[in-house]
């Protein structure tokens, strides 16, 4: 039972990498936010929320037309988490830490020294479409039918004329298939289901009960986690992860250097970051289009008024 | 024997060089010679990746699986002996090619090239047989192993409007591999030990089109002629 307990706890770190979740690094830390639960979004998926987007709504109520630009342009939502659990996720959150800085970090250097860039995002490209299962079905079960058939052709071309995934043809101006990042997380927000509250899973980084059923059903949905016997799957998972961090080293640490309170600010920033995501994907959808334009998004995200 | 399509003496990768990789069936059959001759016939599917620049020279390998069939391959010619069948089959193994090409542009429309490739087959491929001799039941398996080629030709190339490019030369070639069957049976050909079989003819001819499809894509069709034909297809992507 011992050995299952630390098998399975050692996959869930491979397969979501401590403290330097790929979910949580690809967003962008804006603001150390001093309120520990809330985060400002702004409403344009490509901004962020700073302080310079908050001052003109505050500052210059006398200006109609800097007070309706600031109202057109700067939609923000004020993004509620809970996060009942705070100390424990502290505790986990400086765990993760000092798993990335004293472990993942220096074998990533170490390989990134010892193999060329091209190389490395080569590996990069063959993991990304050996999870094109998850986000094929993400994509039908979204109703995002254009998305899904974009990932089957990336996943046929790249397979085929990409050296089984190792480089990616489908990305190339002439074809232009975009990624679909997707995931079962996303699909039900899409589906209209919360966050819940912030929970900082020991070596798989931050997540909430929504994003932890996605785990799940990522590590059925990824071919990798049937590879046998199971210590050469762990093996596969644990080169993907030491490859993937050796392309990102610095995102994680800019993050923290920038924020005041770096678990606060990772909160926000993953929060942040699933919330846009799901946004992104609802307007993808066939169903839940009409929807999002009616209604508040499900991740009890708020108009600041 | 050869491991796929020689394609056109021109690479298809962009001047200022770049990748094309591709993907392709070749139906192959020659004939092989030991004490008699026998008509071997290989279905291959493989993929490639080349490098080329300046169209003027690629090199390339491939990676794929082939099938061998060999026909009366267990035909015996002591009548005291009996076999279930007479020819030996396998399915899948890996092999890889590696490849190199040149080519010098005559004039815009007319080029000469040459080019080499080699294939080595990494597995062995097994056929049992089964049968009797003098009312003795016997089963033996019979393995072709270090099946290997290396071809070298020519090519002359016309390019057509659409960049579609005509290509033919001759070429020669040299194939080889050891027979071995794991006990002596009475009138069957192969002994115990290692037999060496290799192709009867050394020189052929080919010829096939490369023509642009969409998007990068190109599909290069071509047959290939050596006392045996052979053809095949691949669709290749330019990077």
């Amino acid at each position: 039972m011992k050995s299952y307990l630390s098998v399975a706890l050692l996959c869930a770190f491979l397969a979501v990498g401590c403290a330097h979740s790929q979910r949580s690094s690809s967003a962008v830390a804006t603001q150390a936010d001093i309120s520990p639960k809330t985060v400002l979004l702004a409403a344009d998926s490509g901004q962020q929320a700073t302080d310079a987007q908050v001052k003109p709504k505050t500052q210059s109520v006398n200006d109609d037309e800097n007070l309706d630009y600031a109202e057109d342009t700067f939609k923000e939502e004020r993004v509620e988490i809970a996060d009942p659990i705070e100390p424990f996720n502290r505790a986990m959150y400086h765990f993760n830490d000092k798993l990335y800085f004293w472990a993942l970090k220096p074998v990533a250097q170490g390989y990134k020294v010892v193999v060329p860039e091209p190389a490395r995002i080569s590996v990069k490209n063959f993991f990304f479409n050996l999870g094109f299962p998850v986000r094929f079905l993400s994509c039908l079960l979204q109703a995002d039918f254009s998305g899904a058939a974009n990932e089957f052709g990336r996943f046929g071309i790249n397979t085929i004329w990409g050296v089984g995934g190792l480089l990616d043809p489908s990305s190339n101006k002439e074809l232009d298939l975009q990624k679909q990042e997707t995931d079962l997380g996303q699909t039900l927000g899409v589906y209209g289901v919360g966050h819940g509250f912030y929970i900082v899973w020991p070596i798989l980084g931050p997540s909430s009960p929504r994003d932890t059923v996605d785990i799940a059903g990522d590590y059925f949905l990824y071919p990798v986690s049937y590879v046998y016997p199971w210590y050469a799957g762990i093996g596969v998972r644990a080169y993907e992860i030491v490859n993937s961090t050796s392309l990102r080293i610095g995102d994680y640490e800019s993050l923290k250097e920038a924020a005041i309170d770096p678990y606060i600010a990772m909160r926000d920033a993953y929060i942040q970051y699933r919330l846009k995501k799901v946004k992104a994907r609802k307007a993808r959808s066939l169903i839940f289009k009409a929807e999002e334009t009616s209604a508040p998004a499900a991740d009890t995200a708020l108009p600041n008024k | 024997m050869a491991s796929g399509l020689f394609g056109p003496p021109q690479t298809v990768s962009k001047e200022a060089g770049g990748l094309n990789t591709a993907i392709g069936y070749f139906y192959h059959e020659d004939t092989f010679k030991n004490d008699t001759d026998h008509l071997i016939r290989q279905n291959q599917i493989y993929s490639q990746v080349a490098y080329g620049a300046k169209n003027m020279w690629e090199i390339y390998g491939r990676i794929g699986v082939s099938d061998l069939k060999i026909s009366d391959c267990f035909s015996s010619t002591n009548v005291l002996t009996t076999t279930s069948k007479l020819d030996f089959e396998e399915n899948w193994k890996f092999f890889g090619t590696l490849g190199a090409k040149g080519f010098y542009p005559v004039n815009k429309i007319f080029g000469i090239g040459a080019f080499i490739q080699g294939t080595y087959h990494f597995s062995n491929y097994t056929d049992s047989v089964a049968g009797s001799n003098n009312g003795t039941p016997y089963v033996a398996d019979l393995k072709i192993k270090n099946l290997w080629d290396i071809n070298a030709g020519i090519g002359f190339q016309l390019t057509a409007p659409r960049d579609i490019k005509l290509y033919a030369g001759p070429y020669v070639y040299y194939s080889e591999a050891k027979a071995s069957l794991d006990s002596n049976i009475p009138g069957i050909e192969y002994a115990a030990g290692n037999v060496s079989i290799r192709n009867k003819s050394i020189v052929g001819g080919f010829a096939g089109v490369d023509i642009p499809l969409f998007k990068g894509f190109h599909l290069n069709v071509e047959g290939q002629y050596a006392g045996r034909f052979s053809a095949g297809a691949a669709i290749s992507y330019i990077y």
